[in-house]
């Protein structure tokens, strides 16, 4: 496993965090697009 | 294709680039010399967060003038959506700013111009939204909170661009001139990468905001059932 100060380690946490917040943005759309048709 | 398909399929394109962008800027561009270490890869992320801080700021005054032209509530959502990111961007540039101010600098807080005026207009937006929590009445606080965030703006351009110009300050000189060109001394790999970025960073603005004004249209919608 890379050091916690390797660039590699530092991009995975961003690609974690990234990923997150998608799958966080997708989840959300797909909810209110939910709502919208049941309005 | 349906609406819902389109918006599905540039959302799940934004997600790519923006993976892209991620893989670019820490495999694709190379290290920067006059910075300690691999520091200067920060700038991919803290330069669109803070553009899109002030893209966002400009939204709020656009969707608050039409809100005092217009009277209509959804303006006022629209407004206060924009805020919300402007504030949360403006909060992760100055975060992403400390982080790079300690490595370069050893310090998270040097009293740069860059960093004060940043604080300050987050402590102006800030107030907007206490002036939203304070007023109970909805056309009531609506008015205000669009008179506010019209002299909140004009405050932005003077502490964005104006302080941090006219004090010496540690800050690395601006990637963007005094008249709008893209200094050229940056690596072109650096400047794709940055440019990629700027775009994937709007259109997650664009996004974000979007689904916030949808919620609001539900939410008025269900409120104006109830009543």
């Amino acid at each position: 496993m890379p050091g916690p100060n390797s660039l590699i380690w530092v991009a995975a946490v961003t690609l974690v965090i990234w990923i997150g917040i998608f799958a966080y943005c997708l989840a959300l759309d797909r909810r209110v697009r939910k709502l919208e048709e049941e309005r | 294709m349906t609406r819902d398909q389109v918006r599905t399929t540039l959302h799940w394109l934004l997600g790519i680039w923006l993976l892209a962008v991620i893989a670019a800027a820490f495999f694709y561009a190379p290290t920067a010399r006059s910075f300690k270490g691999e520091s200067a890869r920060i700038v991919f992320f803290h330069v669109p967060q803070a553009w899109v801080a002030v893209l966002a700021f400009c939204v709020n005054l656009i969707a608050s003038l039409r809100f005092l032209r217009r009277r209509e509530l959804l303006d006022d959502a629209r407004a206060a959506a924009a805020a919300r990111l402007g504030l949360a961007f403006s909060v992760l540039a100055t975060v992403t700013g400390s982080i790079f101010a300690n490595v370069m600098w050893n310090s998270f807080w040097n009293w740069d111009p860059r960093e004060v005026s940043i604080v300050i207009l987050l402590v102006i937006y800030a107030a907007y939204f206490a002036l939203r929590q304070a007023v109970a009445d909805d056309e009531r606080r609506a008015a205000l909170s669009a008179a506010y965030a019209v002299l909140a703006f004009v405050t932005m351009p003077f502490l964005v661009f104006v302080v941090p110009r006219i004090y010496w300050s540690l800050h690395p000189d601006t990637i963007i001139s005094s008249s709008g060109a893209i200094k050229s001394q940056m690596d072109p790999r650096m400047l794709k990468v940055l440019i990629a970025s700027l775009v994937g960073f709007t259109g997650l603005f664009v996004w974000l905001y979007t689904l916030e004004v949808r919620v609001a249209r539900v939410l008025s919608a269900r409120r104006a059932q109830e009543v």
